[in-house]
């Protein structure tokens, strides 16, 4: 079995008084997509940042291609990609000379910008500044340069939030690319179709703790209600909405019974989401 | 270290600092225009005194007494001829004696005499020349003062090489061009906090330490190239140029210090500008005691540019040596790296 590309044990970390990471832990497979999700101060950016090295933990220690991250942490950022949730790239720039800034700054010489910028969907600006850049554009950048030195592990952290649909979809293709070349890829996210979508595994995180880690198939399964729901035209003329659980030993015959003496006009089966599961488990929303 | 990273950034550096207008037009325009006040004050000093007088007639004795090549004497005919001559600037003073002043003094009277001062001169100016009215009158008189007086000048003697306005801007347009890219470097550490490219630079192989060699090359440098070009252009480094470039590079570690303690208070451009003018100031202080000598305090050696002001001054106006001089590099360079290693201190938090 491979070694782990994150180990996360016992992760702590207090701003004051307020525990913000509260003994986390988890870990991240070679080549795997974690999807982190939870509220705004859940502690999502603490625990990013602490894997990244741009904390130290108070307590507990985070272990990425098997280094120890406080210890180390020029030696695990040199193989790591970092893109942060706000654009903070250099706006008097252009969009060529921030990404050959990085590649130095990596020590990456044979960096085809051109082709980085081709990739995220920027070819053709590469020379405008960055400050003339659209948000969703400042954002495709920021994957750029993240992906500037090939990391073996990508930190995403809300890379679509805001961003237009072309913006979103051009970004979501390029995490699959970078699965698919072996990264592994830590991504914190409020979109649930996304997670759902991009990731292997998802964990929730509320309040500075995990409350749940799994697949988002075995969320739904453990944490989901499966059901079919009919528009149905009663006998008074009106419609009215009827809801049948699924997997319950009378279910067929309520189906039955459904399209047999009622004029249904729509159907659909219906799943949990994952911010249905994650309301159920937290008792509040991902916003 | 990574010399390539730290390349990489100073380079990066330099092309913000230029891509920013209003410190590229300052950097170029203030260099232009310090040169251009250098040449345009004046090169010399006028040391000559000019007296008007009004007086029936100039005694042998008086005009032995005005013979002097420092004093030029010109006789007015009227009180009002030589009033208008004082509030006009073409003489210094005036003495208007009256009309029979010889007959009065004949009749053992007393006569008035006007003492004419344009409203720029000080009282203890005028306490001299309320002497030397009196003077002036005895040896009408006929009662010259029967004393010889001998004249012994403590220091340099500056007769006829009186230091030009121009040579005592000098250190304060040195010290202005070092404060002009301290400003600077300080609004782009802010912008790079105030943006979060900080935290960017930070996750790369990028240690701090790195970090603040970048800045701190780009910042001393920079400033240095400038008070050098000036000195140059103004003919500064005539004299003693292995004391004064030495002075002027501390200065500008010292001023990259500053910038650094700008950068860990200001939030912004605005911020860092408050900030820096407050700094511009009080660094500034030592120049106004050399255009003023007055002004001199002992509290003003406090100030570390001081020392750099001094060493400056005086190397180029009085040709003092590294045996004058060399002291005060001492001073400057410890007040260089403690306002260095502090900024970088605070700072640290900062990006923290």
């Amino acid at each position: 079995m491979p070694e782990p590309a994150i180990v996360a044990e016992e992760l702590t970390y207090r701003y004051g008084d307020l525990l913000a990471v509260d003994h986390i832990s988890f870990t991240v497979s070679p080549g795997e997509i974690l999807g982190f999700l939870g509220p705004n101060g859940a502690g999502k950016s603490t625990t990013v940042k602490m894997l990244t090295g741009q904390l130290r933990p108070a307590s507990g220690r985070a272990l990425l291609l098997g280094i120890d991250v406080a210890r180390h942490p020029k030696q695990v950022q040199a193989r790591i990609g970092v893109c942060f949730e706000q654009p903070n790239l250099y706006e008097e720039l252009s969009g060529v000379d921030n990404l050959r800034l990085f590649a130095k700054l990596f020590g990456v010489r044979d960096v085809d910008v051109n082709a980085l910028l081709r990739r995220v969907g920027l070819d053709g600006r590469g020379a405008d500044l960055v400050g003339r850049y659209s948000k969703g554009m400042k954002q495709r950048l920021m994957i750029a340069r993240a992906l500037v030195n090939r990391p073996d592990i990508l930190f995403l952290d809300e890379p679509t939030e805001g961003l237009d649909p072309t913006s979103a979809e051009a970004i979501r293709r390029v995490i699959l690319e970078e699965q698919q070349r072996g990264a592994t890829i830590f991504l914190t996210t409020h979109d649930m179709y996304e997670a759902d979508r991009l990731c292997n595994r998802v964990a929730f995180i509320n309040s500075g703790k995990i409350v749940a880690l799994d697949t988002p198939h075995n969320l739904k399964q453990q944490y989901g209600k499966r059901m079919v729901r009919a528009e149905v035209v009663g006998s008074d003329g009106k419609l009215f909405t009827r809801e049948i659980i699924l997997d319950r030993p009378e279910t067929p015959a309520e189906i039955a019974d459904l399209l047999a003496h009622h004029q249904v006009v729509t159907l659909h089966s219906e799943e949990a989401t994952l911010e249905d599961i994650f309301i159920r488990l937290t008792g509040r929303g991902l916003a | 270290m990574n010399a390539a990273a730290i390349w990489a950034l100073i380079q990066k550096d330099a092309r913000l600092y230029f891509a920013n207008r209003l410190f590229a037009l300052v950097t170029v325009l203030g260099l232009v225009a310090y040169a251009a006040i250098y040449f345009l004050l004046p090169a010399t000093v006028d040391e000559t005194l000019k007296v008007g007088l009004v007086i029936p007639e100039m005694p042998p004795a008086l005009a032995e007494a005005l013979a002097d090549d420092a004093v030029v004497v010109k006789q007015f005919a009227s009180a009002a001829d030589l009033r208008a001559a004082v509030a006009a600037g073409e003489v210094t003073v005036g003495f208007a004696f009256p009309p029979d002043l010889f007959d009065q003094l004949r009749q053992g009277s007393r006569p008035a005499v006007e003492l004419l001062l344009a409203p720029e001169v000080t009282p203890d100016v005028v306490g001299v020349y309320e002497a030397a009215a009196r003077e002036l009158s005895f040896t009408l008189a006929g009662q010259a003062l029967p004393v010889t007086i001998s004249e012994v000048i403590l220091g340099p003697d500056l007769a006829g090489a009186q230091i030009a306005p121009r040579q005592r801007m000098l250190p304060l347009f040195a010290v202005l061009v070092l404060m002009v890219e301290c400003l600077g470097l300080a609004s782009l550490i802010a912008a790079e906090v105030e943006q979060g490219t900080i935290r960017a630079l930070l996750v790369t192989p990028l240690t701090m330490r790195g970090l603040f060699v970048a800045k701190s090359l780009f910042g001393s440098l920079f400033a240095f190239v400038q008070a050098v070009i000036l000195l140059a252009v103004t003919g500064g480094l005539a004299q003693a140029p292995l004391l004064n470039l030495t002075a002027l590079l501390i200065g500008s570690v010292l001023m990259t210090g500053v910038a650094f303690l700008i950068a860990s208070l200001g939030r912004d451009l605005m911020s860092v500008m408050g900030w820096g003018m407050l700094a511009l100031l009080i660094m500034a202080l030592p120049t106004f005691t050399v255009l003023i000598p007055g002004l001199a305090a002992d509290w003003v050696r406090l100030i570390p540019t001081h020392y750099l002001v001094d060493t400056i001054y005086r190397s180029l106006n009085f040709g003092a040596g590294w045996a004058e001089v060399g002291g005060n590099l001492l001073p400057l360079a410890a007040s260089a790296l403690l306002l260095l290693a502090l900024g970088m201190a605070i700072l640290q938090r900062r990006f923290a």
